[in-house]
């Protein structure tokens, strides 16, 4: 027994190794985000005749790989090994903007919370110029695009990728990302995260360029979202089968809801997999 | 007009009742003191001319400046407070050789007369939140000439900022006469010899002391050779030229 | 001047590759530094030539980040102090490739700058005054750089097609044409045989060191429209990061006009 008290309860140095202090300084140069500690991955989005949808799994994550950090006392951070933690199950990671837009966000959580505020704060300045004009999905991405940036410029990243889905000015769909660089674009369909990896061929492979976009319904959008998911969650070890989805049209407004269940799962696949643990051939 | 003061000319930053800005107008009658200087734009070119006021004879002429060049293209003559004048053309200058560091190509007349006039008004607060940099307006005009792509210009800008573009002016104590000359002699297609002669001319019949080649200066705009103050030589020998009465 | 910043050929080492290294500040004893980088390349190629009468920038629309496609139209090639959504009224062109956030930046940066300009002076800017002004905007941020290769066109004084390359920090020069981005280091020696006739002789004008070069005459619009072309379909067959679409802005003395012919997708 260690008959040291102040010891006590703290990580022992012949387990642990010894703590790495810097992480206490408090001289040196300012420091800020370097890594995401809670996260959610993948935002998926495709334009169809008449809007946009957009979907994303409501988990919120802590990451191994990215030294989780837990609050032992009240001054100390140790490193501790909690793997991939699904930490969180209930994150909302879409949010409704105007009538006109919904932004999904992936990457850091408390991030995200931050543009959360940021837009709650938007949307009230907004609607006190009462001038009648609101802002639409395009003017959002433009003014997200600019916080991003600025961001970055000041090397003080927001440690998300945003999808902006709704109607821009002329009441079009659009459909636009931004991440944690300021780095835009805009495509028929979108993904992040893993997402742009599994989810982006597939959603190609039904929408392939902007001049397909007014031959798609909404029925084959959400479908092929719907489908996108569900390969997400057999194939994404950091995802959940609950999910939040959004339509966004001229006639409809923002149709958000936000806690789904992903149906017609079906794992027979899983049996044919060979090559790992104890099976061999 | 003096009957009509008010304690409205105390602050350059309230109007009068009558929506006059006094200080302003006052610093119009500075100028008015001010030695005569005359500005004539040609095809040939601009020309500026100025009474020196040599008032000593242990004076030394040469050291009176009030023909100083802005950038190679561009030079002004002044009459009022000379000290004044020294703080715009200096803004001038710097704002003609940031242009050309931005731009690589010359400052234009107007934007250059335009970044004068700028200054001029910052006994007030700035349009971009600058702070005031200045108790009082100017006491001070210019005569600004200059050549750029639209050929030979000559600008008169104000202590009030204002400025407007002339094909020849006078400003200072002989103004009124002096312009008067120049409203009966100035057209279109006069050469810049013709200019220097019909300068000295108006000149000489608004100057309180005889002209000579001492208490005059010449200088000249040209697109071959850009500002340049005439030398006592060339002096002397425009001054001879003139019509003796 | 203007070496090539990007990288041309990803290698074969594993993962995708950058052009600059992503690593973090691994930290020497007691400081902590960030290992945030601001930096990212975007893949996507440019390229510009000057005629007699005209300025052609060319670039495809692809927008990559590592293996991944961003997009498939995202625009490099822009038209300066025109109107915001059409670009009508620009007389100037612009083109940047590289990190497409700061070339976004600069882009935006640049049109105000012309759009002021002209309510300062009257006039519209010059490509040669708007050519210097870009330098200094570059060099002004020496120490944190845009990271793009910019290439600016448009039309003289004199009337000539005119162009002008930068490197990030503001080094410039006007030429008669230049590559820039991921596949610059494959399309500029093609330029250099094809528009500067470098490496052609005139056949049977002599033996050895007698051999007369061919010289190198302003091109008709029409060839050099071909040349883009040519030097893009290959250079999507030959780089992963070009492709998709190739998008070119043709500036005359009667304004600008756009260009759009599909690239391979794959």
């Amino acid at each position: 027994m260690n008959h040291l008290p102040q010891a006590w309860g703290r990580p022992r140095d012949d387990i642990y190794g010894a703590y790495d202090h810097s992480y206490l300084q408090s001289s040196g140069p300012i420091t800020h985000t370097q890594k995401p500690v809670v996260t959610g991955t993948s935002v998926l989005a495709v334009k169809f005749k008449d809007g946009v949808v957009i979907a994303a799994d409501n988990l919120g994550g802590l990451r191994k790989s990215c030294t989780d950090l837990l609050l032992v006392n009240a001054d100390i951070w140790v490193e501790a090994s909690y793997g991939s933690l699904a930490r969180f199950t209930d994150v909302k990671r879409l949010r409704s903007f105007n009538s006109t837009s919904v932004i999904g966000i992936g990457g850091d959580v408390s991030d995200m919370q931050y543009i959360d505020r940021l837009l709650n704060s938007l949307s009230i300045t907004e609607s006190h110029s009462s001038d009648g004009h609101i802002l639409s999905a395009a003017n959002l991405h433009t003014y997200l695009s600019k916080v991003m940036y600025k961001r970055r410029t000041d090397i003080n990243p927001l440690w998300n990728q945003i999808l902006v889905a709704g109607l821009d000015g002329d009441e079009k769909p659009f459909l636009a990302s931004v991440d944690l660089l300021g780095t835009t674009f805009s495509s028929p369909t979108l993904a992040t995260g893993f997402g742009a990896h599994l989810a982006q061929p597939l959603l190609r492979q039904v929408v392939g360029s902007e001049e397909d976009v007014p031959s798609i319904t909404r029925e084959k959008a959400v479908e092929a979202i719907k489908e996108c998911m569900k390969v997400l969650f057999y194939r994404d070890a950091r995802s959940i089968d609950r999910y939040s989805i959004a339509v966004v049209t001229k006639a409809g407004g923002v149709e958000l809801k936000e806690d789904e269940q992903l149906e017609g799962q079906s794992w027979a696949f899983a049996e044919t997999i060979r090559g790992y643990g104890t099976q061999v051939a | 007009m003096f009957l009509a003061r008010s304690e409205y000319d105390r602050g350059v930053n309230t109007f009068s009742p009558e929506g006059r800005l006094f200080q302003v107008e006052y610093s119009l009658e500075a100028i008015k003191l001010g030695s005569t200087a005359i500005g004539v734009a040609t095809g040939e070119g601009v020309l500026l001319g100025v009474e020196k006021r040599v008032t000593s004879s242990l004076l030394e002429a040469s050291s009176v400046e009030k023909i100083v060049e802005i950038d190679q293209h561009i030079g002004c003559a002044m009459s009022g407070l000379q000290a004044d004048a020294r703080s715009m053309v200096e803004h001038a200058r710097v704002e003609s050789q940031n242009y050309s560091f931005h731009y690589n190509e010359p400052l234009r007349v107007e934007s250059c007369t335009q970044a004068i006039c700028d200054l001029a008004l910052r006994f007030g607060e700035g349009a971009e939140g600058e702070e005031s940099i200045m108790s009082r307006p100017f006491g001070v005009a210019l005569l600004i000439a200059g050549i750029d792509e639209d050929g030979p210009q000559l600008y008169h800008a104000e202590p009030s900022g204002t400025f407007y573009r002339y094909d020849a002016k006078a400003i200072g104590s002989g103004s009124e006469g002096a312009q008067d000359g120049l409203q009966k002699e100035y057209h279109k297609s006069l050469t810049l010899a013709e200019a220097e002669t019909l300068v000295l001319k108006t000149l000489k019949q608004v100057m309180e002391e005889k002209l000579d080649s001492n208490n005059v200066q010449l200088a000249s705009v040209t697109r071959e050779k850009g500002f340049r103050i005439y030398s006592d030589e060339e002096m002397s020998d425009i001054v001879s030229r003139l019509p003796t009465n | 001047m203007a070496a090539s910043i990007f990288s041309s050929n990803p290698t074969l080492a594993s993962g995708p590759n950058y052009s600059f290294s992503q690593a973090a500040n691994n930290a020497a004893a007691g400081v902590k530094e960030h290992s945030f980088y601001p930096y990212t390349d975007n893949g996507g190629s440019t390229l510009g030539i000057s005629g007699s009468d005209f300025a052609i920038l060319a670039g495809d629309t692809r927008s990559t980040s590592g293996y991944n496609i961003n997009s498939r139209y995202a625009p490099k090639v822009f038209k300066i102090g025109g109107d915001d959504e059409t670009g009508e009224g620009a007389h100037i062109v612009l083109s940047v490739v590289g990190f497409a956030a700061d070339g976004q930046a600069l882009k935006e940066r640049l049109d105000t700058i012309v759009k002021m300009y002209k309510y300062q002076h009257g006039k519209n800017m010059s490509v040669k005054a708007c050519a210097q002004r870009l330098s200094t905007i570059l060099y002004q941020k020496r120490f944190f750089p845009y990271y793009v290769h910019a290439i600016l066109g448009g039309i003289d004084d004199e009337g000539k097609g005119s162009l002008y390359s930068y490197d990030p920090v503001g080094s410039y020069e006007r030429e008669s044409c230049r590559a820039g981005g991921a596949a610059a280091s494959l399309i500029m020696p093609f330029l250099d045989n094809q528009v500067k006739n470098n490496n052609q002789y005139i056949p049977g004008s002599g033996e050895g060191h007698e051999l007369v070069a061919r010289k190198a005459e302003p091109l008709p619009k029409e060839e050099v429209v071909k040349i883009v072309r040519d030097a893009f379909t290959s250079a999507t067959e030959r780089h992963i990061e070009v492709g998709d679409g190739l998008q070119m802005l043709v500036a005359t003395k009667d304004g600008i006009e756009e260009v759009y012919f599909p690239l391979k997708r794959d």
